[in-house]
């Protein structure tokens, strides 16, 4: 009898938790079978604020989706972002000096221990380990296993953040009764989902503007080879928008849903809109031009941080496939016509992959929670091909909490 | 992580004919004034500081006694001077980059001497700092600014000079020449007056030499410099104060507000990351009640508590003597560009008004200032005149961590940071 398991995907964003659920069964196959979401209010830029509040709206939103869906999470892969995530890249060397210099699973295994073994500062922990490639002998190669070779190297791309902040996430998950099954950065899950394969190859940076943060992916040669975030996003626009016509947060949120717009046309100058839309007592209005302007300022200043993170991997020659921009602000009209003015290479919105079928899932702020399952499917059905199980986020957990 | 930081690629395969071992010093004069400092200079003795002078004119530099010369731009003036020319002075030092980048191998900190205002100094001491930067050397600036009698156009050539060098140098310290005269007795001569510009350049080289080397009980160090200045772009504070007799306390904290090196920034609060070094070097009858004495009304005058660096060290022969040194770099502080100064009081939490940038830079209000004045500066005038406090401007994100990005916090709007006027009707 084939045997399926249930498993939750859970996004704490700042805007709102993002849970799915879905069932994969043992040949790698997935049913999304149900959804749950909340609105968060005690989180500021992909920080938690208020550690109750989050957990609240993140249990809410976990009992909706397992309603929904009629089953009980077993294993749950959750997403992190936040300023507090950095990464840097670091290699493990090791030399092939038995059975003929052919590689075997132990060499490689002691070129990864190799590479993850850079002590990190107190108070830090390892997120995730991407691997980037294996050389051998200098010569890139796929997989090294039994091939000849005096030197096996392993780069990889970690990703480390802060162990308090990671704790009370985890802790979230933990209060339901539930385990972390593995944490994923949203920047790969996203990132993930809406590159394809052939993107990947050619290199590809996927960048999720959401409400708090902006979280990017830098792909090559199929592989994640640099994420960041930078703590800017759709609440920044709201806050400037609010502060520049001196009206409340939630009316401003509005009207930036309704009428900001990425660059400054031609017509904005005359047209003038309405701060809530019904003519209703208390309705002003106030020139398009300047609400423009803000999202603008706003907006430009935010690809110029993303050109200057990544200076020349930003290029045309390097980035063929150009820019994939997600998460909820990159709805924003124009948006892809500014990032291209200021990145200077082609610059699209993404889209889920055709195996998304419901409508709804298939907008922005569900890629990075999909990602998550499409990581979740793929580890499971990877693991056999590395050899020995690796060791799973129940490990690293035992490493933070022991 | 990556960033190799400003002070990588010193070779040390190159120090050359500098002893090895210790801190290697160089103080370089750009420019017919920066020569005539370095010349002055030269008649004291510092360990281990080595000079050198860089000039278009092949006469000021032959008169000096400075052990290296450099004439450079000879293709562009030929040998004469730029006769006032920036632009002559910037491809002159473009000619001679790699004999300037010569006398910079294996060098840790450089002293500018820049006259800013003329043309060698505006034009090619920028060039020449840059250069410095890059071989890894701490580079900290002394630029005497013209007078207010010598036209603007010598002004706007020192403005744009001095905006260049904050960009590149660690420190900058201006040096107004009209400030400096002052204070100088209407009898003096020109020769004396001039004397007594070189003066303060001489002391302001002189004491953070002083606080590097003399061995202190609680010593302040090259690093700790390096701390303290270590990106460059911000604005540099620094002074020195000298009293002795009964109350030399007192007099030492008078002396250093009447410093004319002493050019506060013009958001009269500091950040807590803003390293303050402050350096008293006094006689071996220094008391701990006096350095508290002195640390306390630092803190206050310069609203710093939590970022002051304390040396002290004893020199044998200042007998009832006491130096006092400050310096330090104060980063964030918003330019006239990033905030338009908005009278403080009409500030509410959620309703900034940001107005086009009006005042120019700060520079030139100091110019006209009588050291009197500029005493006050963090006073009274400053108070009618302050900037808004960013915290006020970030709205929603008020209870939340700063959001720092070099340096700027990009929590406060895009806009107002950048001085766009944004119309309501």
């Amino acid at each position: 009898m084939s045997w399926t398991s249930i498993i939750g995907a859970v996004e704490i964003g700042t805007s709102k938790v993002v849970v799915l659920v879905a069932e994969v069964s043992e040949v790698g196959s997935m049913n999304i079978i149900g959804r749950g979401q909340s609105t968060n209010i005690g989180m500021r830029k992909g920080s938690i604020l208020d550690i109750e509040s989050v957990s609240n709206c993140t249990h809410a939103a976990i009992m909706n989706a397992e309603k929904s869906a009629g089953r009980q999470i077993e294993r749950v892969f959750l997403s992190m972002t936040g300023d507090h995530l950095w990464g840097f890249r670091n290699s493990g060397v090791t030399a092939i000096n038995t059975h003929g210099n052919i590689v075997t699973e132990a060499d490689i295994e002691r070129a990864v221990e190799n590479a993850k073994s850079k002590d990190l500062e107190p108070g830090e922990v390892y997120i995730q380990h991407i691997r980037i490639g294996f050389r051998l002998d200098g010569q890139l190669c796929d997989n090294p296993l039994g091939r000849e070779g005096s030197q096996l190297e392993v780069a990889y791309f970690h990703v480390v953040g802060d162990e308090q902040i990671l704790k009370e996430h985890i802790s979230i998950i933990n209060g339901f009764g539930l385990e972390v099954n593995d944490i994923v950065i949203s920047s790969i899950a996203s990132g993930s989902l809406l590159a394809t394969d052939e993107e990947k190859r050619q290199g590809v940076l996927v960048v999720d503007i959401g409400k708090g943060t902006t979280d990017f992916v830098l792909y090559r040669g199929r592989r994640a080879v640099y994420t960041g975030v930078i703590p800017v996003g759709g609440d920044h626009i709201t806050n400037d928008l609010a502060l520049g016509l001196r009206t409340k947060q939630k009316l401003a949120e509005g009207l930036k849903k309704r009428a900001a717009k990425a660059m400054v046309t031609k017509d904005d100058r005359e047209q003038l809109v309405s701060l809530i839309g019904d003519l209703t007592i208390g309705d002003s209005v106030f020139p398009l031009l300047s609400v423009n302007k803000i999202t603008h300022a706003r907006l430009e200043e935010l690809f110029i941080i993303l050109k200057n993170r990544l200076g020349s991997e930003l290029s045309r020659q390097n980035l063929p496939a150009g820019v994939i921009l997600t998460g909820g602000v990159s709805l924003t009209p124009l948006i892809t016509e500014l990032a291209e003015q200021i990145l200077d290479v082609p610059v699209a919105r993404g889209e889920s992959p055709d195996w998304v079928r419901h409508e709804e899932l298939r907008g922005p702020e569900y890629a990075t929670v999909l990602g998550l399952l499409y990581n979740a499917l793929h580890d499971a059905h990877r693991k056999p091909v590395q050899g020995k199980a690796r060791r799973g986020w129940f490990g690293k957990m035992q490493e933070i909490f022991g | 992580m990556e960033r190799s930081g400003p002070f990588s690629g010193q070779d040390p395969l190159m120090t050359g004919n500098i002893p090895d071992g210790g801190l290697r010093i160089k103080i370089v004069g750009v420019g017919g004034a920066g020569t005539n400092a370095v010349d002055r200079i030269k008649l004291e003795d510092l360990e281990q500081v080595h000079l050198a002078a860089i000039d278009t004119d092949s006469q000021t530099l032959a008169s000096s006694p400075v052990e290296e010369c450099l004439l450079i731009g000879r293709e562009v003036t030929l040998g004469k001077s730029t006769g006032g020319s920036a632009e002559k002075g910037r491809l002159a030092a473009d000619g001679s980059r790699d004999r300037i980048r010569q006398l910079f191998e294996g060098i840790d900190l450089v002293f500018l001497l820049a006259g800013l205002g003329g043309g060698t100094g505006s034009g090619a001491g920028p060039a020449v700092a840059d250069l410095a930067v890059k071989s890894g050397a701490l580079v900290i600036a002394f630029t005497p600014l013209p007078f207010k009698r010598e036209g603007n156009t010598r002004m706007e050539r020192a403005k744009t000079a001095l905006e260049a060098l904050q960009k590149t140098c660690h420190a900058v310290i201006t040096l107004p020449n009209d400030v400096v005269f002052k204070q100088v007795d209407p009898s003096a001569t020109v020769m004396e007056a001039f004397a007594h510009a070189d003066k303060w350049i001489k002391l302001g080289v002189h004491s953070i030499w002083s606080m590097l080397f003399s061995t202190g009980l609680m010593n302040v160090d090259f690093s700790t410099l390096q701390a303290a200045l270590s990106e460059p772009g911000g604005k540099t504070l620094f002074g020195t104060g000298y009293g002795k007799g009964e109350s030399l306390v007192h007099a030492a904290l008078e002396d250093l507000d009447r410093c004319p090196l002493l050019h506060l920034p013009e958001s009269a609060f500091l950040k807590d990351t803003d390293q303050l070094i402050v350096n008293i070097s006094g006689g071996p009858d220094l008391t701990m009640a006096m350095v508290d004495q002195v640390m306390d009304a630092i803190s206050e005058k310069f609203n710093c508590r939590n970022s002051l660096v304390m040396g002290a060290s004893i020199n044998g022969s200042f007998y009832n003597q006491l130096r006092v040194t400050v310096m330090g770099t104060v980063r964030r502080v918003p330019s006239s560009k990033q905030f338009a100064p908005v009278p403080a009081a009409s500030i509410a939490p959620n309703a900034p008004k940001p107005l086009p940038p009006t005042a120019g830079p700060v520079q030139t209000c100091l110019l006209d200032d009588s050291p009197q004045a500029a005493v006050q500066r963090e006073g009274g005038q400053q108070d009618e005149f302050s900037f808004p406090n960013p915290e006020s401007d970030r709205g929603f994100f008020d209870k939340s961590r700063r959001n720092l990005h070099e340096g700027i916090d990009l929590d406060i709007p895009t806009f107002v940071r950048r001085g766009i006027k944004i119309q309501r009707r």
